[in-house]
């Protein structure tokens, strides 16, 4: 009896959630996917219809040297953004998790690129990061640093795949991603009992002890969920690299959302686009199914 | 005093240069924690100073090369354009609407659902999560026709009901995913289970225990989807384009041209600095709430 | 057990979900765009400035509505979102009666026999009886598709060269290049290197607008066409488009007068030219001169406009047009045609042309004294003779100049002179894939 009332509550509780994240979520997902293994070309989609073309499409990507570039990259984007944006968001929610004078100020200013509109962000970092018009160019050459002007988004020097362009737009990213981070850094720093840390004053434990023993452990929850939620968003993600350089110089900074986006409103190849994306859920259920283990682990 | 001095000399030598190293050490730990700060400042507010810089400056200024550091002078005659340009005022109390409706539908339905996540055993409740979850793993672009054409066909195209009703619904995995493992990590059961002793039924043990108690975590999550909904050019531009109804970042949008080149530069940069002045009052007042919560004082081991 | 407890609804939960029903109910009840029952919808793309652009519309269907009775919705669908929407209005999204449009040929394919523009023919008589005597040849063939009148072409993209006065002035130059040896020449002179190897000055843009672009009119002035004209055969394997791609490589690479990150996503030609780091570009937007005039008018008597340069075979302008047209769905194609008449008046067209600085395709209007009344607006008119439209019939077309890493002319641009590739090897490529993909959308 008991059992099944707590059954019907979690069952409402569930509910709306469950029924919104399958109309606006799953539905769409299956609609879309069903796209990777139909021809889906918007010209031809009057005349010829959606035939049915078993794994063409997936042969075609695999056959696209690009594609297979973008691929690598996608997965460097996702690890460097991610390893930043978590260091820089600990150390700076420990900061701003002090009291001090004008906390409220300092927080604001911290977080405020959340308040900016990535595209427009985005346009404004493009400018800022312009090889020949560049600012920053312009002080690191006046006071001297160096003599040339670095090509942020242009050099094409490169290790493997990596480049300066890539570093500089991951960077862009992370800027962008950094606030989200830090509030729930700090979110998660403020629950977590103060009481501990004054039995750890008595032991004698120094501040980076108390830092590694006491707060990485108790933040490690929010911590997995950010780094799952952030890898599988930055597998998919688009805009700072489409914005910022269109995926060159020389598809260098080309990542999976780039090239899907283009497929389908470029070349309105819907069907290399879904089969991309398909590419896109393998790599994230990866993620998503350690991110389960994990939760399973911890009940 | 020369004999005291001379006397604990040897002593005081010893403990001198321990203090000294020791003092050494906290300047030199000190001067990288500011200079580490101020060049992670400079990182954060660089594009920020230059957006509100360019709106001061005249289009030349802001084309000059080299590059011109400050405004010649200051004027607010750009951020009076900006207002006559768009109807930039109707366009923050529409996005503030929909962002602000997401926010609070979004946060409460997530919340719910979180809590019973994190918190009970029972049937499917792994295969819900995974659900949930699983809605985040392709992107959003490839979701554009089938949703467009959903909401088309509920007669919701180019309403606030539309907008906010997907809105909702692709805020809602991420604020469960991040809610159930707030509850999971800062939520003692302990709690809820006193409230129940105590005569409320689930219900109203999450409504006036659990609720209360993590309001730090729903306050982020909170400013989070409302950030997302504000933020978001894509869908606003496809679901809700008419006229006045417009939201803030498509009506910003006006000002590019073809190409994406932008008139009025200055103009553009003006109205950006006015697009983000709600969202950034709206934040100084949550996060006030994002601190409170635990000073109530309802979590002690 | 489990009870609902009243006093848990607390008064600062009514308050404040109160407070949040009104604030809801005040932003609902702001006043909503008018749309009148029956009224016409009209979207438009901004032109020139946005705020003039948008009173200039309504004014229009104003004086409209009070001519016919006929009320007209406005819509203005800004450029950043523009490709898109027309993308779903070809896919069955909603759409209005009657708008400025774009792209007449991928989106008449996209659309079908059901979504997308639709063929007015039938009523071309009865509506535009002196079509050829009013517009501009060039204008007028991008309404035509397969044989079907598709609307009123009415604004022009034309592309003269543009030059800085002030540096041409330093080498003793009073007027801008004329044909593809001068341009070299004067490029070579012009560009200015520090000591240690920086461009302090580059010679040569080949284009604003996308990258892309700026390939047309070269290869056309070589004498190539890219496709032939029924839309059916690509001819891009031929000594023009070698020539051409040889003689851009060289400005690159040997005479390095134009920086070799032309086609990345930031270079930004029309910002270095406006501060003086740029001294010519080969093509630019007919607008960009009323830009210039309004936006930086530090530079006034510093910049000039020149006719398109000769090149090995002969001088080509790149051209597109926009044109109103009616869209399928729609149950008011006459009312939709009186207002597509309204604005096709000349006395309107011109207010068009001097709002937006744009061309008109109406003769009329380019004869008016307001493209006469400045140096630069002489040189666009000229120009217009050697206007060379960039729609190519067939619907493949938007694909193949698509502005991307994987469209045929972007790889074969961007391979050929960016990576110095082999050239026959990239020509014989792009024609090879830009046959497949016309004849995929030919079926």
């Amino acid at each position: 009896m008991l059992e099944s009332r707590k059954n019907i509550f979690c069952y409402l509780m569930v509910a709306p959630a469950l029924i919104l994240v399958i109309l606006l979520g799953i539905l769409p997902m299956i609609q879309s996917l069903r796209m990777a293994f139909v021809e889906y070309n918007l010209l031809t989609l009057r005349t010829k219809g959606t035939p049915f073309v078993g794994l063409d499409n997936f042969e075609y990507l695999f056959s696209d040297s690009v594609f297979i570039q973008t691929l690598v990259q996608t997965i460097m984007f996702v690890v460097i953004v991610v390893g930043f944006v978590i260091v820089l968001g600990v150390l700076a929610a420990q900061v701003l998790n002090r009291q001090f004078v004008g906390r409220t100020f300092l927080r604001t200013t911290f977080l405020l690129p959340w308040f900016i509109p990535p595209v427009i962000a985005a346009g404004i970092w493009r400018w800022l990061l312009n090889t020949n018009l560049s600012p920053i160019n312009s002080v690191l050459s006046d006071i001297g640093l160096i003599n040339g002007n670095i090509g942020f988004l242009t050099d094409t020097t490169s290790i493997g795949y990596f480049s300066l362009p890539m570093l500089v737009v991951s960077l862009v990213r992370t800027w962008n991603g950094l606030p989200f981070v830090t509030v729930m850094v700090l979110a998660g720093l403020q629950s977590i009992p103060s009481d501990i840390y004054e039995a750890a004053d008595i032991d004698g434990a120094s501040s980076w002890q108390k830092f590694t023993r006491l707060t990485l452990p108790l933040l490690r929850p929010v911590l997995v969920v950010i780094a799952t939620l952030l890898s599988i968003s930055g597998i998919g993600y688009f805009e700072v690299n489409y914005v910022m350089t269109g995926g060159g110089p020389r598809d260098l900074t080309n990542i999976l959302g780039v090239y899907a986006y283009d497929q389908a409103f470029s070349f309105y190849r819907f069907d290399y686009a879904a089969a991309a994306s398909s590419v896109i859920l393998i790599l994230t259920s990866f993620i998503a199914f350690f991110y389960i283990r994990y939760l399973l682990k911890e009940d | 005093m020369s004999r005291v001095a001379t006397m604990s000399r040897p002593d005081s030598r010893l403990t001198d240069t321990v203090t000294f190293r020791k003092r050494i050490t906290r300047i030199v730990t000190i001067a990288m924690v500011v200079l580490l700060s101020v060049f992670v400042m400079i990182y954060v507010l660089l594009p920020i100073y230059w957006m509100v810089k360019s709106s001061f400056q005249t289009n030349f200024e802001i084309r000059a090369s080299p590059p011109l550091w400050f405004p010649s002078s200051i004027s607010f005659q750009t951020y009076a354009d900006a207002t006559t340009v768009i109807p930039i005022v109707r366009y923050m109390l529409n996005s503030l609407f929909v962002a602000g409706t997401t926010a609070i539908l979004a946060t409460m339905i997530s919340a719910m659902a979180a809590y019973v996540l994190a918190r009970f055993r029972f049937p499917f409740a792994r295969l819900i999560l995974v659900i949930i979850l699983f809605t985040q793993l392709i992107p959003h672009i490839t979701r554009v026709f089938p949703i467009y054409f959903f909401i088309q066909d509920l007669g919701l195209l180019n309403t606030y009901v539309g907008l906010i009703f997907a809105y909702t619904g692709f805020s809602i995995p991420y604020a469960v995913l991040m809610l159930q493992s707030y509850f999971r990590s800062s939520c003692p059961p302990e709690l809820e289970e006193a409230g129940m002793i105590d005569g409320c039924g689930y219900f109203g043990a999450f409504r006036r225990i659990v609720l209360p108690v993590s309001m730090p975590g729903i306050a982020a999550i909170g400013t989070f989807t409302f950030l997302g909904a504000w933020n978001d050019f894509l869908w606003a531009s496809l679901l809700l384009n008419r006229g006045e109804m417009k939201t803030l970042q498509v009506g910003l949008r006006d000002f590019m041209g073809e190409g994406g080149t932008i008139a009025n530069a200055n103009v553009f940069m003006a109205a950006c600095v006015l697009a983000t002045i709600p969202a950034v009052i709206l934040f100084i007042f949550l996060q006030r709430h994002m601190v409170s919560g635990i000073s109530a004082g309802a979590i002690k081991g | 057990m489990k009870k609902f407890n009243p006093r848990g609804f607390s008064r600062r939960d009514f308050l404040r979900t109160a407070g949040i029903g009104l604030g809801g109910l005040a932003v609902a009840r702001l006043p909503m765009p008018v749309i009148a029952q029956g009224a016409l919808d009209f979207w438009t793309q901004p032109y020139g400035d946005t705020v003039e652009w948008a009173a200039f519309i309504n004014e229009l269907a104003e004086q409209f509505a009070n001519e016919t009775g006929i009320d007209v919705a406005t819509e203005v669908i800004n450029w950043d979102n523009a490709a898109n929407t027309w993308l779903l209005v070809s896919s069955g999204g909603a759409a209005p009666d009657t708008a400025d449009m774009f792209w007449l040929y991928t989106h008449s394919a996209i659309g079908g026999d059901q979504f997308g523009p639709l063929p007015l023919t039938e009523y071309q008589d009865e509506y535009f009886p002196d079509l050829e005597e009013r517009f501009i040849a060039g204008a007028l063939s991008d309404v035509f598709w397969r044989g079907d009148f598709y609307g009123i072409p009415w604004r022009g993209d034309i592309r003269p060269q543009i030059y800085r006065t002030d540096v041409f002035e330093e080498f003793g130059l009073e007027a801008g290049p004329d044909n593809w040896d001068e341009i070299a020449e004067y490029a070579r002179e012009m560009t200015i290197r520090d000591s240690s190897g920086n461009v302090e000055r580059w010679g040569l843009s080949f284009g604003t607008a996308t990258p892309l672009q700026s390939l047309l009119p070269l290869y056309w002035s070589a004498g190539g066409e890219f496709m032939t004209e029924d839309g059916l055969t690509a001819t891009i394997d031929n000594e023009a488009m070698r020539e051409t791609l040889n003689w851009m490589r060289d400005r690159v690479w040997v005479d390095q007068v134009v920086d070799p990150n032309f086609m990345e996503t930031g270079y930004d030609p029309e910002a270095e030219f406006q501060n003086g780091r740029l001294a010519m570009i080969m093509s630019v937007s007919d607008s960009y001169g009323a830009d210039l005039e309004r936006d930086y008018p530090e530079l006034n008597g510093l910049w000039a406009m020149a006719i398109p340069p000769m090149g090995p075979a002969r001088r080509a302008s790149y051209s597109g047009a926009g044109y109103w047209g009616v869209l399928r769905g729609t149950d008011q194609i006459e009312e939709s045609l009186k207002w597509i008449q309204f604005l096709a008046r000349d006395d309107n067209m011109l207010a068009f042309a001097e709002r937006t600085g744009r061309v008109s395709a109406n003769r009329a209007v380019m004869n008016s004294e307001f493209w006469q009344d400045a140096e630069w607006k002489r040189v666009i008119v000229e120009t217009l003779d050697y206007a060379h439209t960039s729609q190519h019939a067939a619907p493949a077309w938007s694909i193949l100049v698509a502005q991307a890493r994987g469209s045929v002319l972007y790889d074969l641009y961007y391979d050929a002179v960016v990576l110095q590739e082999d050239i026959d090897e990239v020509v014989t490529r792009a024609q090879q894939q830009a046959q497949e993909i016309m004849d995929q959308a030919a079926v």
